[in-house]
């Protein structure tokens, strides 16, 4: 049988999920053409919207049949095209599987349906005085299933770690349509640890549907603090020293003038002041006292570095109001131009300051516009190039600054993603960091996993060096 | 037909595809279909204008259609895309691509063109209504009308010709005048609401505000606006930006949601009109929403002692005015003031209740799946009593929670915070 999607396989995988959860027409299909990286786009055969995990098993398992390539979706706003349809093939997505299933407060953990929006999770436990700590900015529409795809992170995660240090428990639909149950959460994990291998790996290894994931207790007092700078180095080294000093903030984030003129014309006004050339942001959570004599400290350190003005949330409001505005930074910056292209890139905290000055000179010398936020505490830069996708060379031109600081970075030491995935995007520079062992390592876990390739193909290991590896490993003639 | 003149390219332009807005999309919610979604809406808009996609194709304008214009999208958009307005030219356009069929036209024709505008047929139509209410001709009817008996069924309920009053041309303020406003009347408003608009005056009076009306305007065209009818929606703009200029230049309070949305907009929908563009910009300014008005004027002792029998109260955020108007804070204030009046939080206030204009009307399964977890959330809030500022929103809740079988009582909030006058005093305790 010829692969493909066809009438018959429409008419089986409607069975399944319903009328409402098969989506087949081509102007429907047009909208999940790309994810949060609109640069590329390919038009899906069909979207299929499965409601349990039944349903998603039975469902892949017809496409596994037909040899139909598969793409899990959540809410699409992976930045790397992690969720970029693949020609012919088919979306899972999982919009329709986000309820709760269990909230065990005693435990600290839940149980939720991968489609769940990440915030919904927090909304839900923090009547128990718990929340759920990654935190992406777009915790208000990612899913928990696209966060373990990507391990995202968030400004969160700089204590808290990212979402793999937060996952207990998975089920698993398999490229073929069985379910693997790795729900069961074990303390102390026996055997190798699947869980670990399958959180990050971009839809490659299957489609999570439900998900264990461990809580934290809200602290009894939060500070949040904005810290305003004259120059970008300045915020660079206060964050160097903090860290250097033994601090441990909950999180600490940059963002340069560009993203505050832009944060301000937005609705996420924070506040921020327009003439400030970079805000610091810092949160320290804890008891009364822990929080006041590290807080005290951490500002001792920030003056020495030059800031100029120290501004604390004196309430709830104020704190969601500073946080609101460096979550909605990526989008405000819409503002300024059609297209926003996001890097993500981690360097050495020590060389923080010299590889934000070098990402913009490569930046500038292309004419191109670029911004800086970044989560600082982790050293993960979002330089940000704003462009119109109807300007080819002004496309080409981003592409190739793209390329050039993630070459920079890596040379510095630094590593090609911080938390958005490797995906389309990144796919070719995986060559730069990883060497032929590594790869080849990886594509023998894949092909474990999944050993048609129908997971999500084409995506994150370099299709070429896949290719390649396979001549090598035959032996010689 | 040139694509760009079906679409708003340049505003599609400012979405950047970040997706933040699914979550919070009514539509998207229901089903999880991205096309459903204000990105994925936007996405199909911006093709039309890339000729990737025709303006009549049926899917693109079965997305038009089920949108409810909430603009919840727009609130929480970090790029600040105007999706309210996109969704205006998107839907002329898909008009103009593929016109309707002849008898939606027709029906379009007089709903727009004859009823609306004009008091005489608007007070006809809705007698009309309370006859067939009242002589069980309308459930009669509703057996023949297929798939609209629902709509039929859950038409508000009429009120006797002695509510539907107009408000006299002025009002004067209680005790010493502390200035003078207008008060738009709107087109439904006296037929269903005469008791919300006399309890606005009386409110405003109690304030110190002397109020008037103008005589002879009808409709502001919000309905038009939203519904695509944009050439019909200017013509009555500039009608009634004349009317309210022959009362000088006072504020000119609207206790419609929606209608204060759509009139602080004028300036924008009659831009392109050279001889209007000033005016409306001038007209737009006086705007002001009730709670607004009444909470940035009223004295600062002032203490409206809260209607017998309403009990436990709480608020839900008309779309157009907490995403349209950003008005959000106002009513609550309000609401803390008045004595011996309790208030408790409603979850998601600011989303849609399903109104959203004649869209109950024209969907109505669509608008009762939209209402279903608003009505959940009333009853996990605990109140007795449910607060609005919109027309629409007020008969959903309405017809809604009586469907529902849910006891309560819905009010504008003019009517909580007016003084106890027979008039609406017996809406209360309706
Ligand atoms: C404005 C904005 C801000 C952002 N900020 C951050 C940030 O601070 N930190 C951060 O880490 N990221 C951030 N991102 C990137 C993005 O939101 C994250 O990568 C997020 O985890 C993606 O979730 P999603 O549900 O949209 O997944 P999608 O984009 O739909 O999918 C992402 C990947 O996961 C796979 N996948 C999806 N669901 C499943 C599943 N159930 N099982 C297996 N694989 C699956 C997909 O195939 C794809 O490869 C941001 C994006 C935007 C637009
Ligand atoms: S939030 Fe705004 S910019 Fe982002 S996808 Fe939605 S409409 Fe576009
Ligand atoms: S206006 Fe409301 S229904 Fe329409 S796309 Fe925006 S949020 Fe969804």
């Amino acid at each position: 049988m010829t692969p493909g999607v066809d009438a018959a396989l429409l008419a089986q995988l409607r069975a399944v999920t319903g009328e409402a959860g098969l989506i087949s027409d081509p102007t429907r299909l047009l909208s999940y053409e790309c994810d949060g990286l609109a640069l590329l786009q390919q038009r899906p055969a069909c979207v299929v919207l499965p409601r349990t995990t039944d349903e998603c098993a039975r469902a892949v398992a017809l496409l596994h049949r037909a040899g139909v390539p598969i793409v899990g979706r959540g809410a699409g706003t992976g930045l790397s095209g992690g969720a970029t349809p693949v020609e012919g093939g088919a979306i899972v997505g999982l919009a329709r599987m986000r309820e709760i299933l269990a909230l065990d407060v005693e435990n600290r953990t839940a149980r939720v349906q991968a489609g769940l929006v990440n915030v919904d999770l927090s909304f839900a436990a923090e009547q128990h005085g718990l929340f759920y700590a990654p935190d992406p900015s777009s915790q208000h529409a990612c899913t928990i299933g696209g966060n373990i795809g990507e391990n995202s992170g968030g400004p969160h995660c700089f204590k808290y770690g990212s979402t793999n240090r937060h996952v207990l428990g998975l089920t698993i639909v398999r490229h073929d349509g069985s379910v693997l149950d790795l729900s069961r959460v074990q303390l102390d994990p026996l055997g190798y640890d699947l869980l670990g291998l399958f959180v990050g790996s971009e839809g490659m290894f299957g489609i999570a549907t439900e998900i264990v994931v461990q809580l934290m207790p809200i602290q009894p007092v939060v500070e949040t603090v904005l810290a305003i700078f004259k120059d970008l180095d300045g915020a660079c080294d206060s964050v160097s020293d903090v860290i250097a000093a033994g601090h441990e903030p909950v999180a600490l984030e940059i963002l340069d003038r560009l993203t505050i003129e832009a944060v301000e014309a937005s609705i996420f006004a924070a506040g921020y002041p327009k003439d400030a050339e970079a805000v610091l942001l810092i949160e320290c959570e804890g008891s009364e006292a822990e929080v006041a004599s590290s807080l005290d400290e951490i500002l001792a350190v920030v003056r020495r570095r030059g800031a100029i003005d120290v501004r604390r949330a004196r309430n709830a409001h104020e704190r969601k109001k500073l946080w609101a505005g460096r979550k909605g930074a990526f989008g405000a910056m819409g503002r300024i131009a059609p297209d926003l292209y996001v890097a993500d890139v981690v360097v050495p905290r020590t060389k923080l300051r010299e590889l934000v000055l070098g990402t913009t000179r490569i930046a500038h010398e292309r004419g191109l516009k670029l911004s800086n936020v970044f989560h600082a505490g982790d050293g993960n830069l979002h330089p940000n190039i704003s462009y119109d996708r109807r300007n080819p060379d002004e496309v080409r031109r981003v592409l190739e600054a793209g390329d050039e600081i993630m070459e920079l970075v890596v040379k510095a030491g630094g590593s090609l993603t911080g938390e958005h995935g490797v995906g389309l995007e990144k796919q070719a520079a995986m060559t730069q960091v990883f060497d032929e062992p590594s790869l080849r390592t990886m594509c023998a876990v894949r092909d474990a996993w999944d050993p048609q390739r129908r997971m999500n193909p084409g995506k994150l290991i370099p299709v070429h060096a896949c290719r390649e590896m396979r001549g090598a490993l035959r032996p010689k003639a | 037909m040139e694509p760009n003149a079906l679409v708003d390219y340049v505003k599609s332009l400012d979405c950047i595809h970040c997706g933040l807005c699914l979550r919070t999309c009514p539509t998207y919610q229901l089903t999880g279909v991205e096309s459903s979604s204000p990105r994925g809406r936007i996405y199909l808009m911006r093709a039309v204008a890339e000729n990737k996609l025709e303006a009549s194709d049926p899917h693109y304008r079965e997305e038009l259609d089920y949108c409810l214009v909430c603009r919840h999208c727009e609130s929480v958009c970090p790029a600040g895309v105007r999706f309210g307005e996109m969704m205006e030219t998107a839907r002329a356009g898909a008009a103009k691509a593929a016109p309707r069929g002849a008898l939606e036209r027709f029906a379009r024709w007089v709903g727009f063109q004859v009823v609306l505008p004009s008091r005489f047929w608007l007070s006809l139509s809705i007698s009309a209504l309370r006859f067939a209410q009242r002589t069980g001709l309308l459930r009669l009817a509703a057996k023949f009308a297929g798939a609209r008996k629902e709509a039929l069924l859950s038409m508000p309920a009429a009120p006797p010709a002695s509510e539907r009053r107009s408000l006299p041309e002025r009002t004067p303020a209680r005790g010493a005048q502390r200035g003078e406003v207008a008060l738009l009347e709107g087109c439904v408003m006296p037929e269903l609401f005469g008791r919300v608009n006399r309890a606005s005056a009386a409110v405003l009076a109690d304030i110190g505000y002397a109020c008037r009306t103008a005589r002879g305007h009808v409709c502001c065209g919000a309905l038009h606006a939203h519904n695509g009818e944009l050439e019909g929606a200017r013509e009555l703009a500039r009608t009634t930006i004349a009317s309210y200029e022959r009362l000088g230049d006072a504020p000119i309070v609207v206790n419609s949601a929606g209608c204060g949305a759509h009139m602080k907009a004028y300036g924008t929908l009659l831009e392109d009109d050279p001889a209007w563009r000033e005016r409306a910009k001038r007209f737009s300014k006086r705007v002001v929403d009730f709670s607004e008005f009444v909470a940035a004027n009223a004295p600062a002792d002032w203490r409206p002692h809260a209607a017998p029998g309403l009990g436990k109260l709480t608020y839900d955020d008309p779309c157009h005015l907490c995403h349209g108007q950003q008005i959000r804070s106002q009513p609550r204030e309000l609401l803390a003031r008045v004595s011996g009046a309790e208030r408790v939080e409603l979850a998601n206030a600011e989303s849609c209740c399903g109104s959203a204009g004649i869209y109950s009307l024209l969907r109505p399964g669509d608008s009762q799946a939209v209402f279903e977890p608003k009505a959940r959330a009333f009853a996990a809030s605990g109140a007795d009593t449910l607060v609005t500022a919109n027309p629409g929103c007020h008969l959903q809740w309405e017809s809604g929670l009586a469907r529902l079988g849910v006891k309560a009582r819905v009010v504008h909030i003019a009517e909580v915070l007016a003084p106890s006058d027979p008039d609406s005093a017996r809406a209360n305790v309706r």
